[in-house]
């Protein structure tokens, strides 16, 4: 007789109030057997809901064809004792195989649907989406790097490390890392099919093949656990409508002793001279608008306590400010005028503002733009870098 | 490997299909996508082979690649019953109907694991596969997976 070890941990839960049962985890289990309990508790869970019932797979990592088998028959089974329930079953763009499957259950019946998990659930990312703010991406790293570069030894990035960078656009911090740092291994995921492309684009014609670059959902990662020495996440847990969320991937990818180094603005600290009073004013505006989408671009110094939160130690912080004065002013002009056609462009028009409010919107960019370019102007924009250890 | 070996521990192919996976996916286009896929659809054949019944004998897994494209090179010891089994199956999955028949599959409690993984290999990865009876008591799956455009 063969011994049978328990499959792969997975869990399973049912929410009464979301009326959603959820599976996460690895289901590989040699038998029905091994998974009855689960199975009873979303047949016990579908008798006790009305209108929809959600069947979550978002986490779910990898299933067999014995579990796959299995969820179906009950969910199709009751789909046609209770016609009454609609029945959509949740997965994720990210992991293929679980599209690919569970887009039969629809064909099985016409109560169930299949409903893939996608960049909705990113409030930001349809703003950067646009190729015309590649270009800005680009400058802005360049501009950060200048201060990155002397900042990331003291948050612990040593040469030969194993590194992840979450949410890396269109990957220019990634390469610059690599070439900096020399990283034993380096893997950059983004939810942004078309930053990943231009990313890709870019390492072959430098000829880089060791930049890993993965299209995933940085708040349900394929990575495994304690995987990374140093995690980078830069300008992104603020533009998250749920921060904890990706801080508990962070954490979890990260080895322990490891860690994890975040990125974010305040942005109603942007400032400029002359004008001091109207650049203000529009970058008060803008935390406005991007708390109407649910995003905070004024985490900057909340970034100590997310970091504790979430359950990491010996947390440094620090600030940076880029400014006109780095280089060349008319990247930063550059960069100010790309935040103006987005923010007082589709983001503006989008929350459905006035066209009064608009111009004053406008104006303030323009007047940063001007203290930038002014022989005796000063225009800066301020960014907090803070980094947490994962406990051993 | 030894099937004895193999065979002893359901996990086995649960860690054997990330490890292998995760080693030939390394230099793919989207290397942890790909191992996460790949992973999945050599789990199933690796179960299958595990259901075997068989403990005599090697377990071998070979890998190739041919552009887009994954060759899985399972072979292993397999009874003859069962061997003509799935010469059988692998013979009806060029079958025009194979997403009606998947469809009926996985919801009939009677039909066997092999033929639910074999024709989700083909119906869910565009999965094309061979069979070979090496004979004594020795069979071989050949399977071609077009990872690389599934991902895209």
């Amino acid at each position: 007789m063969t011994a049978q070890s328990p499959s792969p941990v997975f869990t399973a839960q049912f929410n009464i109030n979301d009326q959603e049962f959820s599976l996460a985890g690895v289901l590989r289990p040699h038998s029905t057997a091994e998974i009855a309990d689960d199975l009873l508790l979303l047949r016990n869970g579908i008798e006790t809901v009305s209108g929809v019932l959600y069947v979550n797979l978002k986490r779910v990592t990898h299933m067999n064809s014995t579990a796959f088998r299995a969820l179906t028959r009950v969910l199709v089974d009751a789909s046609r004792l209770r016609p009454e329930i609609k029945f959509v079953v949740v997965a994720s763009s990210v992991v293929a195989w679980a599209a690919r499957m569970f887009r039969h259950l629809s064909d099985l019946s016409p109560n169930i649907a299949l409903e893939i998990y996608d960049s909705a659930f990113y409030p930001g990312q349809t703003f950067v989406e646009n190729k015309s703010f590649i270009p800005i991406l680009r400058t802005q790293t360049k501009m950060t790097w200048r201060h990155e570069r002397e900042i990331l030894p003291r948050h612990g990035l040593r040469n030969g490390m194993v590194i992840a960078d979450i949410c890396c656009g269109i990957g220019d911090f990634a390469m610059l890392v690599r070439k900096e740092f020399g990283p034993a291994r380096i893997v950059a995921l983004d939810h942004s099919s078309p930053s990943l492309d231009y990313a890709r684009d870019v390492a072959e014609r430098f000829d880089v093949r060791d930049i890993e670059y993965t299209y995933g959902d940085a708040s349900q990662m394929l990575f495994e656990s304690d995987q990374f020495d140093f995690v980078t996440c830069r300008h992104s847990l603020q533009i998250f409508d749920r921060p904890e969320l990706l801080l508990r991937e962070l954490y979890r990818i990260c080895k322990p002793g490891g860690r994890v180094y975040i990125t974010n603005e305040k942005n109603s600290h942007c400032l400029g001279e002359p004008r001091a009073d109207s650049i203000q004013w529009t970058y008060n505006e803008v935390a406005k608008l991007f708390s109407h989408f649910d995003m905070d671009v004024e985490m900057g110094p909340k970034s100590l306590r997310l970091l504790l939160d979430a359950g990491f130690e010996a947390v440094k912080m620090e600030s940076f400010m880029v400014t006109n004065l780095d280089g060349d002013p008319q990247e930063f002009a550059d960069v100010i005028a790309a935040w103006r056609d987005v923010y007082a462009g589709e983001m503006s028009v989008r929350r459905g503002d006035s066209a009064e409010f608009i111009e004053r919107f406008k104006q303030g960019f323009a007047d940063h733009i001007f203290a930038a370019l002014h022989p005796k102007g000063y225009a800066g924009w301020p960014i907090w870098a803070a980094s947490g250890r994962k406990p051993l | 490997m030894d099937m004895a070996s193999f065979t002893a521990d359901w996990l086995h192919c649960d860690q054997l299909s990330n490890y292998v996976a995760r080693m030939v996916s390394h230099d793919r286009r989207d290397p942890v996508r790909h191992s996460n896929l790949l992973s999945s659809a050599l789990n199933e054949l690796l179960e299958m082979s595990f259901r075997s019944e068989a403990n005599d004998g090697e377990f071998v897994c070979n890998f190739y690649r041919c552009q887009e494209t994954e060759r899985i090179e399972l072979i292993f010891p397999c009874p003859t019953e069962q061997r003509q089994f799935y010469r059988k199956i692998v013979l009806g999955l060029k079958n025009r109907r194979a997403v009606i028949n998947y469809c009926n599959l996985i919801t009939n409690d009677a039909a066997s694991d092999g033929q639910a993984i074999l024709l989700g290999l083909v119906v869910n990865y565009d999965a094309e596969i061979q069979i070979r009876d090496l004979g004594i008591g020795t069979l071989a799956f050949i399977v071609d997976l077009p990872l690389e455009r599934l991902l895209n």
